[in-house]
């Protein structure tokens, strides 16, 4: 239904009540791409322009929180520690604080956009795929401070650290297609927000990322179903170069669900691209 | 250029609002249209639709072009960013380039007056910034079609002088420009062709004078003006009659009659009623008390009395309201304000402005007739502020 000029800018654009076409809906979404890097750039310096540790917020909060569960962790379950132990967790939790300062905001992302939202059209899943992406660089920190700081964690440098690329893509990916499907239903259902915040605090615990996958037996369907263990655990192989538990199904079950909330996700977002406005 | 036409078809529900309904029209490349109406007749929506930011729930709409975005308090900024950062957002959104952005950035903070605000976050900007800045960005970004929403009665006099003088320029470098707007004569001076809407539907669709007029036909149909059992004093029924029959766009200069009948719904020893005439901003231009000195007899709450005013409408371009003040005489109290209210537009002199029309004449010596014309539009739009 769009025709496209040499400029790139649509030329004719019919609305009706049906949502775009897939085409469309797409090829309107690649026009949009210089203007997602620019809020994404913004929206990561915003976050840390005005604290006057600046950057560092975004390596010591993890650090510390990850610093906090270990210490708790390995005086209360005993065989948890071990060699490497350090770098376990710390790994861990940094793709777990990505995991859960992304979804916190990708919910809201919809609703909290609606000021710019309100009288200008453009694809409104951009505003979820933006803390996605300026997140990622503060992920990408962290993990640069992990491997910096490797041999003090007793983890040892060697080409497992290799696999550290796809397990990051796919944490991001995951981490978006939920966030996808939820900033969706956020509009509709403002209670959302406040039910992923509760979820997130269980989250954490049903996922190995203090304790090895071994030690939740009573749990264990919960933490193989949850799509996070694949995730951690690939992110501990890379880590460490030797996994703790079994990493083939939970992997799968990762990989399964990113696929499906992605789908679901998208479809979600372009058949309500236009109507969120009107619930704003 | 640009089609709309949101058609009858399934019964709404009850818990349905419909903010348009049946309105169709088209609007040609390089016209420019205004679309007036009461707060909630479905002005802003219609833009809306025409911008993209919703789709219809029936109907079709249907664009040709690049569209700057609706420009109106709070356009597409982001608050936590500072205002550099928002114009490049704003600008790429609007179809611009980073490089093309940067080229004309320094024009863009110019034309908004921005220059030491620009790196603060536009959350701190007033409402008046926010909108100067909104404004610059869409004209700098070269739209084939402009949407405009109250932005004249936002900025203050200066800036508004200067969006009307841009527009005037897009316009004639072929833009299409819709405009929503309270503020009449600058409807009346940017648009040859107005649309009315009124709850939701297309009322007329006619050149600017003939829609303004309609406008003001609908506003006195309303019954609100009339008041309830409860006030002291309603008006039960009222008109304006000019030399043509009841009016409610009359020409300058007419000989108008305003008729209301009252009735009194509390005891009143003598009431004094008076006639007054106030400009849309409230500022009364005229008032006359009913002889004064005269005493009058006492009303029971059920009377009625009818008033006939007769005047000449020496009143310059705009929006009036007629109206009934009554109180009572003899407690030195205020009963009623705006009783049986009349609201009349006349259409101002070419190049006048104000409430009276005296009628002057200006012989300018050593100054073309052509360069008089470009005079009267500079002066005009910053009349009126407010909607």
């Amino acid at each position: 239904m769009t025709e496209v000029s040499e400029l790139g800018a649509p030329r004719m654009v019919e609305l009706t009540n049906r949502p775009d076409t897939r085409l469309s809906w797409l090829s309107d979404l690649g026009r949009h791409f210089d203007v997602l890097m620019v809020l994404a750039r913004k929206d990561f310096h915003t976050r840390y322009k005005r604290a006057s540790l600046g950057l560092a917020w975004a390596v010591v909060v993890p650090v510390f929180q990850g610093l906090i569960m270990a210490a708790v962790f390995a005086r209360v379950v005993r065989s948890a520690g071990g060699h490497g132990y350090a770098a376990y967790v710390m790994s861990g939790m940094f793709a777990f604080a990505y995991f859960s300062q992304t979804l916190g905001a990708g919910v809201t992302s919809i609703v909290d956009g609606a000021s710019l939202t309100d009288k200008l059209w453009f694809p409104r899943i951009l505003l979820v795929t933006v803390p996605a992406l300026a997140n990622s660089v503060g992920l990408a920190i962290t993990f640069a401070f992990l491997l910096a700081a490797l041999p003090l964690l007793g983890g040892v440098y060697g080409i497992h650290l290799l696999l550290l690329v796809p397990s990051l893509l796919l944490l991001v990916s995951f981490t978006t297609a939920l966030a996808l499907v939820l900033s969706a239903l956020h509009v509709y259902f403002r209670d959302v927000k406040f039910l992923v915040q509760a979820a997130l605090m269980v989250w954490l615990y049903l996922t190995p990322v203090i304790y090895p996958i071994s030690l939740l037996h009573r749990f264990a369907p919960f933490v193989i179903a949850n799509p996070m263990t694949g995730i951690v655990a690939l992110v501990h192989l890379a880590t460490l170069g030797t996994s703790r538990g079994a990493i083939l199904v939970p992997l799968l079950v990762s990989l399964g669900s990113t696929a499906v909330l992605a789908v679901v996700g998208a479809e979600a977002q372009r058949r309500h691209d236009r109507l969120f406005v009107d619930l704003l | 250029m640009l089609l709309k036409s949101l058609l009858p078809g399934r019964t709404a529900t009850k818990r349905d609002l419909w903010a348009l309904r049946d309105v169709s029209f088209a609007v040609e490349p390089g016209e420019t249209a205004a679309i007036i109406g009461r707060n909630g007749a479905g002005k802003t929506t219609l833009l809306r639709l025409i911008a993209g930011v919703s789709r219809p729930s029936e109907g079709r709409v249907r664009v040709h072009g690049r569209i700057a975005p609706l420009i109106s308090v709070g356009v597409g900024f982001h608050h936590e960013m500072s205002g550099r950062e928002n114009v490049l957002v704003n600008g790429m959104l609007l179809g611009l380039s980073r490089r093309q952005v940067a080229q004309r950035f320094d024009e863009i903070v110019a034309f908004a007056e921005l220059d030491d605000l620009i790196d603060t976050p536009v959350k701190f900007y007033s409402s008046g910034q926010y909108v100067r800045l909104g404004f610059a960005v869409a004209v700098h970004s070269d739209p084939e079609i402009l949407l405009v929403d109250e932005v004249l009665a936002v900025g203050d006099m200066g800036f508004q002088l200067k969006c009307f003088d841009r527009m005037r320029e897009l316009q004639g470098s072929g833009t299409t420009i819709l405009l929503v707007s309270h503020s009449l004569h600058a409807v009346r001076l940017l648009c040859p062709r107005v649309l009315l809407l009124s709850k939701g539907r297309l009322v007329t669709d006619a050149p600017a004078e003939t829609a303004i007029g309609r406008y003001h036909e609908l506003l006195s149909a309303e019954p609100t003006h009339l008041g309830g059992a409860h006030d002291p004093v309603t008006a039960l029924s009222r008109s304006v009659e000019g030399p043509d029959g009841p009016t409610h766009h009359p020409k300058r200069g007419d000989e108008l009659r305003y008729r209301v009948e009252l009735q009194f719904n509390q005891a009143v020893d003598s009431p004094s009623l008076s006639f007054q005439v106030t400009s849309d901003t409230g500022i009364v231009c005229y008032a006359m008390n009913t002889k004064p000195g005269q005493t009058w007899r006492r009303f029971e709450p059920g009377d009625t009395v009818e008033l006939e005013v007769a005047f000449n409408a020496r009143l310059g371009g705009g929006t009036y309201r007629l109206s009934v003040v009554v109180a009572d005489r003899n407690a030195g109290k205020l009963l009623a304000m705006n009783v049986g209210e009349v609201p009349i537009y006349i259409a101002p002199r070419p190049g006048s402005l104000g409430w009276a029309d005296l009628e002057a004449t200006i012989t300018a010596f050593g100054l073309e007739l052509s360069e008089y014309d470009d005079l009267t539009l500079k002066a005009v739009p910053g009349s009126r502020v407010g909607g």
